[in-house]
Formats: C-alpha cells, sequence, structure tokens
C-alpha cells in the first residue's frame, strides 16, 4: 500500500509536472526509501480513496458553480485534482461535449474545487485480491458446493490382492464374437465383419509358378531383410513391449517385489536377467544399460559377445545402407558398433573387442537406441545385425568400410542410395565384412576418430576400407566369414532385390558376393596382387577379353568370377562380376598397394602402416566426395582431396592411391579435355560428373562406386592387378556393370574402404563409362580403357600422377585426344603402365598429357558409363564435361602441379560445378561435340566405352557387342544426346542417357543390355544425385524436380527392361 | 496528521450529511478525511441504483455548510486493499478516449441516441467507427439515422444479424432505463419538493 500511495504520489506529480521520466527516477527514489508524504500524500485513507476512482468520470463543481466534467486523472499533495478530457458542462442536459469542447486536461486546485462527484464508482474495481480465496468465493457466479470427500470402501473384496488379481486377469476384455453376439442380440444389431477383409485385400493366390516361387522367394528375403533390420527390432520391440509406461518411465525398479509377483510383473532389473526379455531390459535399462544388456547377462561384456556375432552379421546385412543412414546420424554411435563389430569377428575382434568395448560405452550413451534396440531386440546376432547396421553406419562403414561409407554418405543423400546401398553392403558384404569387419575393429578407433574428425562419414568410411582391406581380410577373413556370410547374403539379397530389382542381376551378385567375401577375405591378399598383377599385365587383353566375357559371366559368372578372380586374376576377375570385383576393388586396391609392393603380406603390412596416412587420406577423401557431394566438394573439397588424396593413397594404400588416381585422372581428363578440346571437355565433363557424382554423390558413389570402384579398382590395381580389375570390372560393368556393378561397386567401395570407395566410385563411373564407350568403340578401345584402368591404376599410385595427367592434358590437350580414341587406347596401356611402376606415371602423365584417352578414358569411363547407360547418357557427360572442363581447366591448372589435390578436389568440386556446368550446358556441349567433334565425340563415346571395357574386359564382349551397336548408339546419342541435352540437361542427361544407351544395348546384347540397364541405373542414380545437388546449388529446383521425374522413368523404363529379359 | 478540534473531525465509517455552497444536500459514508486541505470523502448510495456500485464525493469542507454527523463509527476502519494501479492507468485513457470519440460524434452532429448506440455497439465490437452521422460496424454494417433495426445496411449475412441484435436490444435497454430514470426522477422531485 504505502508503496502504491507513493508511486500514485510521484505520478500525479509527475503528471503535472509532465515529466515522465521524473516518474520512473522518483518512482525508484521512493521505492528505494520510504519519504515522508506531505499533504494528501499523506493520508493514507485518502489516497486510496482517490486512487481508486482514477479512471472514472466526474463532475467537479468549482466555487463559482461551473461543473466540469472529466476523467479523473490524478491528484497532487494539495489535492489538486486533474481532469483528463474535461469539459464544462453545460445547462442543456442531454447534448455532449463537442470536440473542440474538451480539454486536454485540467488542473483544478483544492481551493477551488467545492465538490466532485464520481458517479457509480465501483470501489473494488482495481483491487488486486481478485484471485484470493475470498475474492474468488465472493464472485461465484453459481452455487459453490464444498466437495466432501468421502472414504472409499472396497469392501472385502477389494482386500490385498485383489488388486493384484486385475493384474493377472490376462483376458483383454470382450471377444469380438461376443461383442457381436451381445450386439445382435441385445440391439438386433448384425455385424458385417468378414474376418478376411475382403472388402480391403484380395487373397493371395498361390501357385507353383516359378515367377511365383521367385516372388515368394524375394518376398521371404526382404521380409527375412527387414525383419533383420535393427529399426524393425526396434519398432517392433516398441509395439510389442509389453511393459507399461509406467514400468518402462516412472516405475522404482522393485527387485525385491517380484519375489510376490513374479508371475505379473517382473521389474526391470529382473529383467534383464532374463534371457527373452534382453529387449524389454534394454528399454527399461538405460541406453546405456541396454548396450550392456545385449549380452544377456553380462551388460558390457555380454552386448560385445553378442556384438561379435552381431557385429559381422551388421557389416554384413551392412546393411551398408542401413548403417550409413545411422551412422550419419549417429557417427561415433556406429564407430563404435563398428568397433563392437570388430570385436564381435574375431581375435582380431577380442583385440578390437577391447577397445570396442572402451569405445562401446560412449556408442551407447551416444546411440543408445539404435544400438541398444538393435542388440536387444536381437538379442543375438540378429540384434547385433540391427544395430550392425546403425552401427555399421558408423563403424560398419569402417566395417564394409567402402561400402557402408559410400552408402552411408548416399543414404544420407538419397533413398535410392540407400536402396543401392543396401544391395552394396549385401554385394560387398562379402568381401567387404570380412575386410570391413577386421579393417573395423581395427580401424574402429582410427575410424571413431577419422569419423570424429572428419565431418563427413564418407572419408571415414574411405579410411575403413582402405584399412580395411589390408587389415581386415588378413584378420577378419577366416573368424567372421560364415555369419558374415550368411549376413551378407541376406543383405546382398536385399541390396540386390532393392536395387537391382531385375531378379537375375541380383541373385548373381549375390551368389558372387557370397562366395566372393569368404574368397576374399582369404583370398584377398592374394588375389587382389594377382588380380592387379594381371590387371597390370593385361589390362589391355582383359579390357578386350573381358569384355566379351563379362557381360555374360559377369552376371551369371559373377559368382564364379569372384572366386576365379583371385586365382585368375584377369578372368576370374571379369567372372567376379560387380561384387567380386567391387571386392576386388577394395582387394585391388588393396592388391595394387601390394604390387606397389613387392609382397601382398608386406603389402599389408605396408598397408597398416600406410593406413593411417591412407584412411586420413581417404577421410579426407571421403570427406570431400561427400561434401563434395552437394556443394562444397567443387568448391573446397575438391582441393583438399585432391592433395590429401593423392598424397595419402600413395603413401598410404595403393587402393586408395588408385582410387585417387581415378578421380585424378578424371579431373585430369576433364582438364585435357577442357583445354585440349571443347567437346573433349564435353566429355571429360561427362566423366567428371560421374566421377563426381561417385566421390561427390556419396549416396550415389555406393551405387555408382560399386560399379566405378571395381572398374577402379581394376584400374587402379589395374597397374598392379590391372588384370583381374580390368577383368573382374569389365565383366562386372560390362554384364551386371549397370545395376548390378554399381551396386556391387558400391558395395564393395563401401565394405573395402571409404577410400576406395570413393576412389573406386570415381573409378567405377569411370570404367562403366569406358565399358560403355569400349562397347560403343570396339575391342582396340576396349583395350585403352583398361590402360586407362591402369592409368587410374598408376594414378592411384600416385595422384599425382593424375595431376599430370591434368597437366598434361593442358600441355597437349587437344591433339592428344583427338589421338585419345586410338590414343586413348594407347593411353590406357601406358596408363597401366605407370600404375605398375611409379615410373609409369611420369609416363603417363605423358599418356594423359600425350593424349587425352588417358584422362578421357577416365572421363569417358565416367562418362561413358552413364553414356554406357546411353549414348544419350554419354553424350549428357560430354556435355556436363564442358563445364567441368571449365572447372578443372580452372582447377587442372593446379592439379598438375598440385594434382593430388586438385584432383581431388577438382573431381569433387570441379563435379559438382561441372555438373551443373553439365547441365547448364550439356546442349550446348553435344551440340558442339556432335557438330564439331561427333567423331570426337564418338571417340569419346567410343574411348569410354574402351575405359569401360579396359575395366571389365571380360565384360567388354558384350560390351563390345553392345559397343558395336551402342556405337551406332553413341553416334545416335549425340544427336540424342544434343537433343537429350536440352531437355534434360544435367543430370537427367546421364539417365536418359543411360536409359537410351541402356536400352540400345538392351536390344543389342540381352547379358550387356541388362548390366548396362543396371550400370545406367546406378549411375543415373549418381548422376541424379549429383544433378540434384548440383542443381540445388543453382538454385534449379524445377531442375531437379524434372531430372529426378526422368529419373524415374529412366529407372521404371529400366525395370521394366530388365523385368523383359528376367 | 494534526489532531482534529470537536466537529472538525470525521471518523471513517460514520455518516454525514452536509449542504455545498452551492446548495446541494450532500449524505453519505466518510471513507476519507484529509484535515488539512479539508477534503471530505463520502460514499453515497448510486445514482444509477446497482447495488456494487457507488457513488463518491470529494467534499471541500471550506464550501459546506450545515455539516452534521448522522451516526458516527467509533470502529476500527476495514484495512485498505492493494490497488491495481496499472488497471486504473488503462481505465483512464480508456475513458478518455471513449470521451474523446464521443465528442467527435457530438461534434459532428450525431443525435444522443446515436451516440448512446455507438457506445453500446463499442462494448461489444471495437471495429465500429463513424463515418459523419452513420455508424459502421466493421466495415460491413452501416447504421444511419435515426439508429433504428431498420436503419442497418449492409450485406446480408451474420454481421448484418449480429449488429441487428445489438441495436435492438439497445434500444430494448434505452427504453427501460428511461422508465427507470422518470421514475427515479419523478421520486427524488416528490422528495425534493417534499
Amino acid at each position: 500500500m504505502l508503496s502504491i500511495t507513493s508511486h500514485q504520489c510521484i505520478t500525479r506529480w509527475a503528471v503535472k509536472t509532465k515529466s515522465i521520466l521524473l516518474i520512473t527516477t522518483l518512482l525508484d527514489l521512493f521505492s528505494a526509501s520510504q519519504v515522508a508524504f506531505s499533504g494528501v500524500y499523506a493520508n493514507m485513507r485518502m489516497v486510496h480513496i482517490l486512487t481508486s476512482v482514477v479512471g472514472t468520470k466526474c463532475e467537479l463543481n468549482v466555487k463559482n458553480g461551473v461543473i466540469y466534467e472529466g476523467v479523473f486523472k490524478t491528484y497532487g499533495p494539495e489535492c489538486d485534482l486533474v481532469l483528463d478530457a474535461a469539459h464544462r458542462k453545460s445547462p442543456e442536459p442531454s447534448m455532449g461535449p463537442r470536440r473542440e469542447d474538451i480539454v486536454e486536461s485540467i488542473i483544478f486546485k483544492s481551493s477551488d474545487v467545492v465538490v466532485v462527484h464520481f458517479k457509480d464508482v465501483d470501489l473494488n474495481y482495481a483491487k488486486k485480491d481478485n484471485f484470493t480465496d475470498s475474492a474468488v468465493s465472493a464472485r461465484l457466479n453459481g452455487e459453490h458446493k464444498e466437495k466432501d470427500l468421502e472414504p472409499w470402501d472396497g469392501g472385502d473384496q477389494h482386500a490385498s490382492g485383489s488388486l493384484e488379481s486385475l493384474d493377472t486377469d490376462l483376458s483383454n476384455g470382450w471377444d469380438p464374437d461376443d461383442m457381436f453376439k451381445y450386439n445382435e442380440e441385445t440391439y438386433g444389431v448384425k455385424s458385417t465383419y468378414d474376418s478376411s477383409l475382403s472388402s480391403y485385400t484380395v487373397p493371395l493366390e498361390r501357385d507353383n509358378s516359378e515367377e511365383f516361387l521367385k516372388r515368394e522367394a524375394r518376398a521371404a528375403q526382404l521380409a527375412e531383410e527387414i525383419e533383420a533390420s535393427a529399426a524393425y527390432k526396434a519398432r517392433v520391440a516398441l509395439e510389442n513391449d509389453e511393459r507399461s509406461e509406467e514400468e518402462k518411465y516412472t516405475a522404482v525398479v522393485r527387485e525385491t517385489h517380484t519375489l510376490s509377483r513374479e508371475h505379473k510383473y517382473i521389474p526391470p532389473s529382473q529383467r534383464n536377467r532374463e534371457p527373452g526379455l534382453s529387449w524389454g531390459t534394454g528399454r527399461q535399462n538405460s541406453p546405456r544399460l541396454v548396450q550392456c544388456n545385449p549380452g544377456p547377462p553380462a551388460p558390457r561384456a555380454g552386448p560385445h559377445d553378442y556384438n561379435i556375432p552381431g557385429v559381422d552379421q551388421r557389416i554384413v546385412n551392412g546393411g551398408p545402407p542401413r548403417m550409413s543412414p545411422k551412422s550419419q546420424r549417429t557417427p561415433r554411435t556406429h564407430r563404435v558398433a563398428s568397433c563392437r563389430g570388430g570385436g564381435a569377428s574375431g581375435a582380431d575382434f577380442m583385440s578390437q573387442g577391447a577397445s570396442v568395448e572402451v569405445s562401446t560405452p560412449v556408442p551407447a550413451r551416444s546411440s543408445p537406441s539404435g544400438g541398444t534396440w538393435s542388440s536387444v531386440v536381437s538379442g543375438g546376432e540378429l540384434s547385433h545385425r540391427p544395430r550392425s547396421p546403425r552401427q555399421n553406419s558408423m563403424g560398419g562403414t569402417a566395417s564394409g568400410p567402402s561400402l557402408s561409407s559410400p552408402q552411408a554418405g548416399s543414404v544420407t543423400a538419397d533413398s535410392v542410395n540407400m536402396s543401392t546401398t543396401v544391395t552394396s553392403p549385401t554385394t560387398a558384404s562379402p568381401a567387404p565384412i570380412v575386410a570391413a569387419i577386421p579393417l573395423v575393429e581395427a580401424k574402429e578407433s582410427r575410424i571413431q576418430e577419422t569419423r570424429q574428425n572428419s565431418p563427413s562419414s564418407n572419408k571415414e568410411n574411405m579410411k575403413p576400407m582402405e584399412s580395411s582391406p589390408s587389415i581386415n581380410r588378413p584378420v577378419s577373413k577366416g573368424v567372421i566369414a560364415p555369419d558374415h556370410r550368411k549376413q551378407i547374403d541376406n543383405l546382398k539379397k536385399f541390396s540386390v532385390d532393392f536395387r537391382l530389382q531385375p531378379s537375375s542381376n541380383p541373385d548373381p551378385v549375390f551368389e558372387t558376393t557370397v562366395t566372393k567375401p569368404p574368397r576374399d577375405s582369404g583370398e584377398k591378399p592374394k588375389e587382389q596382387p594377382k588380380d592387379k598383377n594381371t590387371d597390370l599385365t593385361g589390362p589391355k587383353v582383359c579390357s578386350e577379353s573381358p569384355s566379351s566375357d563379362e557381360p555374360v559371366t559377369a552376371v551369371a559368372a559373377a559368382p564364379a568370377g569372384s572366386k576365379p578372380n583371385t586365382p585368375s586374376p584377369s578372368p576370374s576377375a571379369s567372372a567376379l562380376s560387380a561384387q567380386p570385383e567391387q571386392k576386388r576393388g577394395p582387394d585391388v586396391t588393396s592388391q595394387g598397394v601390394q604390387t606397389s609392393l613387392p609382397a601382398a603380406k608386406s603389402d599389408k603390412d605396408d598397408k597398416e602402416e600406410k593406413k593411417d596416412p591412407v584412411p586420413e587420406s581417404i577421410k579426407k577423401s571421403t570427406l570431400n566426395p561427400n561434401a563434395k557431394e552437394f556443394n562444397p566438394r567443387a568448391f573446397c573439397t575438391p582441393p583438399k582431396p585432391a592433395t590429401t588424396p593423392t598424397l595419402p593413397r600413395p603413401q598410404g594404400q595403393p587402393s586408395p592411391s588408385i582410387v585417387v588416381q581415378q578421380p585424378p585422372a578424371m579431373y585430369g581428363q576433364t582438364m585435357c579435355f577442357p583445354q585440349m578440346y571443347p567437346l573433349t571437355p564435353v566429355s571429360p565433363g561427362v566423366q567428371v560428373i560421374p566421377h563426381m557424382t561417385v566421390s561427390q554423390s556419396k549416396p550415389y558413389r555406393p551405387v555408382p562406386n560399386m560399379p566405378q570402384q571395381r572398374p577402379d579398382q581394376h584400374h587402379p590395381p589395374g597397374t598392379s592387378t590391372m588384370m583381374h580389375p580390368a577383368t573382374a570390372a569389365g565383366p562386372p560393368i560390362v554384364a551386371p556393370s549397370p545395376a548390378y556393378s554399381t551396386q556391387y561397386f558400391t558395395c564393395s567401395p563401401q565394405q573395402f574402404a571409404s577410400q576406395p570407395l570413393v576412389q573406386q566410385m570415381p573409378h567405377y563411373q569411370s570404367q562403366a563409362q569406358h565399358v560403355f564407350s569400349p562397347v560403343l568403340q570396339g575391342s582396340a578401345r576396349m583395350i585403352t580403357p583398361p590402360t586407362h584402368g591402369q592409368p587410374s591404376l598408376v594414378s592411384s599410385s600416385t595422384t599425382q600422377y593424375g595431376e599430370q595427367t591434368h597437366t598434361m592434358y593442358v600441355s597437349a590437350p587437344i591433339p592428344q585426344q583427338y589421338p585419345h580414341p586410338s590414343a586413348t587406347l594407347h593411353p590406357h596401356p601406358q596408363h597401366p603402365q605407370p600404375s605398375a611402376t611409379p615410373t609409369g606415371q611420369a609416363q603417363q602423365g605423358a599418356q594423359h598429357g600425350g593424349s587425352h584417352a588417358a584422362p578421357s578414358p577416365v572421363q569417358h569411363p565416367q562418362h561413358q558409363v552413364a553414356a554406357a547407360a546411353a549414348a544419350a547418357a554419354a553424350q549428357a557427360l560430354h556435355l556436363g564435361n564442358p563445364p567441368q572442363q571449365q572447372m578443372y581447366t580452372a582447377l587442372a591448372p593446379t592439379p598438375p602441379s598440385m594434382t593430388p589435390g586438385p584432383n581431388p578436389q577438382s573431381p569433387q568440386a570441379s563435379f559438382p560445378s561441372a555438373q551443373q556446368a553439365v547441365y547448364i550446358h550439356a546442349p550446348q556441349v553435344q551440340h558442339g561435340y556432335n557438330p564439331n567433334h561427333m567423331a570426337h565425340v564418338q571417340q569419346a563415346h567410343m574411348q569410354s566405352g574402351m575405359v569401360p571395357a579396359h575395366h571389365g574386359t571380360p565384360s567388354h564382349p558384350p560390351v563390345m557387342l553392345m559397343a558395336t551397336q551402342p556405337t551406332a548408339g553413341p553416334q545416335p546419342p549425340l544427336p540424342q544426346g544434343t537433343l537429350n541435352p536440352i531437355p534434360v540437361s544435367s543430370t537427367t542427361h546421364f539417365s536418359y542417357m543411360t536409359h537410351p544407351q541402356g536400352k540400345a544395348s538392351m536390344f543389342s546384347p540381352d547379358a550387356v543390355s541388362c548390366t548396362e540397364l543396371n550400370t545406367l541405373k546406378p549411375y543415373s542414380r549418381q548422376t541424379l544425385f549429383d544433378n540434384t545437388i548440383t542443381f540445388t546449388k543453382n538454385c534449379s529446383f524445377a531442375l531437379v524436380l524434372f531430372v529426378l521425374f526422368q529419373y524415374h522413368l529412366i529407372s521404371s523404363s529400366c525395370r521394366g527392361v530388365l523385368a523383359s529379359y528376367n | 496528521m494534526a489532531t482534529p478540534g470537536p466537529g472538525e473531525y470525521f471518523s471513517i465509517g460514520s455518516h454525514v450529511s452536509c449542504l455545498t455552497c452551492l446548495g446541494q444536500r450532500l449524505q453519505g459514508e466518510v471513507i476519507a478525511f484529509d484535515y488539512q486541505t479539508k477534503m471530505l470523502t463520502l460514499k453515497c448510495t448510486p445514482s444509477s441504483g446497482k447495488p456494487n456500485l457507488s457513488d463518491v464525493v470529494l467534499v471541500n469542507l471550506a464550501y459546506v455548510s450545515d455539516v452534521d454527523v448522522i451516526t458516527d463509527c467509533t470502529g476500527t476502519p476495514p484495512p485498505l486493499a492493494s490497488l491495481n494501479f496499472n488497471k486504473l492507468t488503462n481505465r483512464a485513457r480508456a475513458e478518455k478516449e471513449d470521451k474523446l470519440s464521443q465528442a467527435y460524434a457530438i461534434s459532428a452532429g450525431v443525435s444522443p441516441e446515436g451516440q448512446q448506440l455507438f457506445q453500446t455497439i463499442h462494448k461489444t465490437i471495437k471495429e465500429c467507427k463513424w463515418q459523419e452521422k452513420n455508424i459502421v460496424v466493421m466495415d460491413d454494417v452501416v447504421i444511419t439515422p435515426p439508429y433504428r433495426v431498420d436503419n442497418c445496411r449492409g450485406k446480408e449475412g451474420s454481421a448484418l444479424g449480429h449488429v441487428r441484435k445489438i441495436v435492438e436490444k439497445h434500444l430494448r435497454d434505452l427504453e427501460s432505463q428511461k422508465s427507470v430514470q422518470r421514475a427515479q426522477q419523478t421520486q427524488k422531485d416528490s422528495a425534493l419538493s417534499a
């Protein structure tokens, strides 16, 4: 009250002085210290009354009899009164004041005031205690009855135990039939309920037709995959969790309670002990507990145990795609998971497991839900599998490093990629799993660190990949193989189904992947070296021979091929098909490393040693790829990656280097093309795009990577394992290459290592392109592609090479490029040599410089990949190339000196930009190419085709066949490209291109067509992603949508074609 | 507070009657008195007759005669409740605005009936304004003099119907008020005359 009065007084005074500032100031003063009030202000009661009538109308009679009417505003200490909006009341009763009669405010001295009449005032208006009990009760509008609390008498029935009886009553209300019956009897309501739900669904008609069985098997497989997924288990666990909300979240754990209520209620703590309640316990328990819980009794130890099997499976299930998504979400968790997985895998696991365990706690915390769920739900391997996917995504990337990582990146980017990644994981799972697991284990720590360090999962993945190949293969292969294989098989099937919807391709892939993994695990080291050697030795040969074999063999023989690959590098490699290749791809990378290194084992050691550098580089590269995928790559990431990749890869693992090389090669090619020829630039650009897609589009990368990886692997390893990669890659590329290869590749990349993935991805792309181009061009070119593969390998060995190539291109791009078609062949061979031997780099550089062929091959490969899918795609690529080339050109200068950096950067960065540019320029470029360099374009395509051939020598034959037709197709595509470019513009180009080509190829050779289609799909996906990314960057959402739409159309068409083939 | 002399002090709660120099007879309960300023505050019966309201009269005893203490209250005055000053301030502002708005209408030559109607509508619908002599409600309904229900025009709809209801009720209330006032006036007149 006092304060109020003082405030009012101050306010009044201030009003008089018209000083707001004074009011606040005085209020502060008064509030701070009680001031002796003077006059009326000292009369609390008067102040209260006058204050409570503030804001009311009043009539004020002055001494002379005049009456003023106004709103009482305030008063002063001498009881001076202030009226607002006051006017002199006129004698006429009914008339109100006019506007001009009203005075803003009038101050009346108390000595002049006779009477102030406030009419109809609510003295309680301003009372603050509106919400006191008395105030509220006083205002109650109606009757207010006190609620009398009545004691509850449950009667004797509710004595102790009655409530429990309710708990134990398991009956869940009325039986539906009872309800129907009751309603019918009581109310005459007859239910129309039909248990068959015929109104909502149609019963499944079973028959023994092959088609039905096929579908059924696939459905079962899918169901298995789905049910094995951690997400599924987690959700099911949620849905089927019988624990009440209270139990789950609020109940106090009663350990002793159970004694009496064992049957009715199981406290969380006890549940944990019970085997079947593992997941429940997990839920009940905090994330950490859950993680621990996975292992039934021993929470932490148990989890590890579970993890071991689960980890492997996880890796295998890898749900690489799944992994990737999850991993992306929670890198650390994934890492942890991976660590766990690694621990599970084997002896190595043990050691790793220790580390894993250490890490696990963190993971659990970080990703309690994911990890816990999977582990808890599955309780066993299954649970682990679910986890594995998630974990894999994180650590899984490491496990299925190349594949998972790429996938992860891709997955995040696109759902499609996810699917692809999934397939890739499955495919990759065999080798990747084995290798990946060990790698993961060993590298888990690294990976985790790297992951943590590296923003993009890709980098991490890359590292795992690289490391995994060397480490994983040796260590994990033996132990993990069985479980992993199963899981892998499942995963593969999934991946195949998802990605390859085409039944035939997926199956082969699965088989291959399955078979390969074990082999790879055991054989990987050896095989890789062999493959590399073979590749190196017979890159050209492989490319040629493989080309024919690849298409058919790749698909059908893929499994055998995968194994064979190990034994017989080139042939088997080709046979390996996409998956094998993928695996091999990593292997190849490793092999390539090995090859680079005298002994495979020594290589492994070296690899391990190098792994660190490589992983870093890989990480970087991966990071770059990831980042680049979107916009960053083109701009920032490319340079860094390039530098890092090139350097690290060479130093670290051959494969990484190889991978890097490919990108560089790409760059170089792109670079060269831009510089060399406008047209060539286009093709390079296209190639670049593929690379970009690979490296940049993480999501795509997985898929693209898979194919590319193989090619890449072949190429990279090509130098060392050129033969194998080329052969293997060739076939896969050719036959399965499209979808399968891509899938496989994606898988393999993931599995292998992030590095391989990235690099491989490009390679694959390039390879795929090459393959396609080879198909178009012919065997000779095919040969060149292999060389390219080798070059890529070489380049991989030394990123510099790519740079060199770039520089070279810059120097003598144009002339050489043209020659490239023919020269490309030569360059490619040369490249292989370089790859084989470091010196080769110089040669390669020379080659590259001399003939864009080398670069162009790479680029072409990519382009071709797209192109392979469709000549139009190639054209689109070419179109894209020009922009890319521009990009590259810009980058190119740096690449020469900076080669590694530039290459990676350029690929990634340039790719995005290139893609964008490509899209933008695609029409123009194509046109330009067509008119000016029609021959060149064709050549480029041919080269690309050649490149593919190189990559997939085995497949080449079919490819070649295709090529022959494709050649026609390519040319047509060129025209088409010209046409397509405009509509499709950038991204779509690939899809269109691929599709057109794929279709064309399809027409000619079934296998090839299928493979192409498949490859095309992946590529198209990649391209789409890349495109989408670039487009988004360009703010051409409409284009993106358009591209996506086209992609859908293409994919659908491809599927249809595949289906028809199937 | 200086101690008041005999006849100069009014205890809170006492009932007092006095005659102003202007010949106005006042009677009410003392709710506040300031000796120094000779200001006396009385709570009188409400002029509107509403039970929860009351008239407050501030009288300067310097201009008053015939002060009679009808009933003296020796009890302790009731405690003073704290006041929500913001509420009072807002009321003052609103009253001022209303008066100014009303004055605008009057200056525009609007009849008292129209002004009253405007005030009534304004209580329900804030979105109303004067347009010359017409009351525009929600930019939709226009009420023209003499402000009868039939004078409400606008798009047929809920708004028009709603405004018509308000006008209808206002007129009804006006009639009843007038009757009450008449009765009171007659009573007062009779009382005065008596």
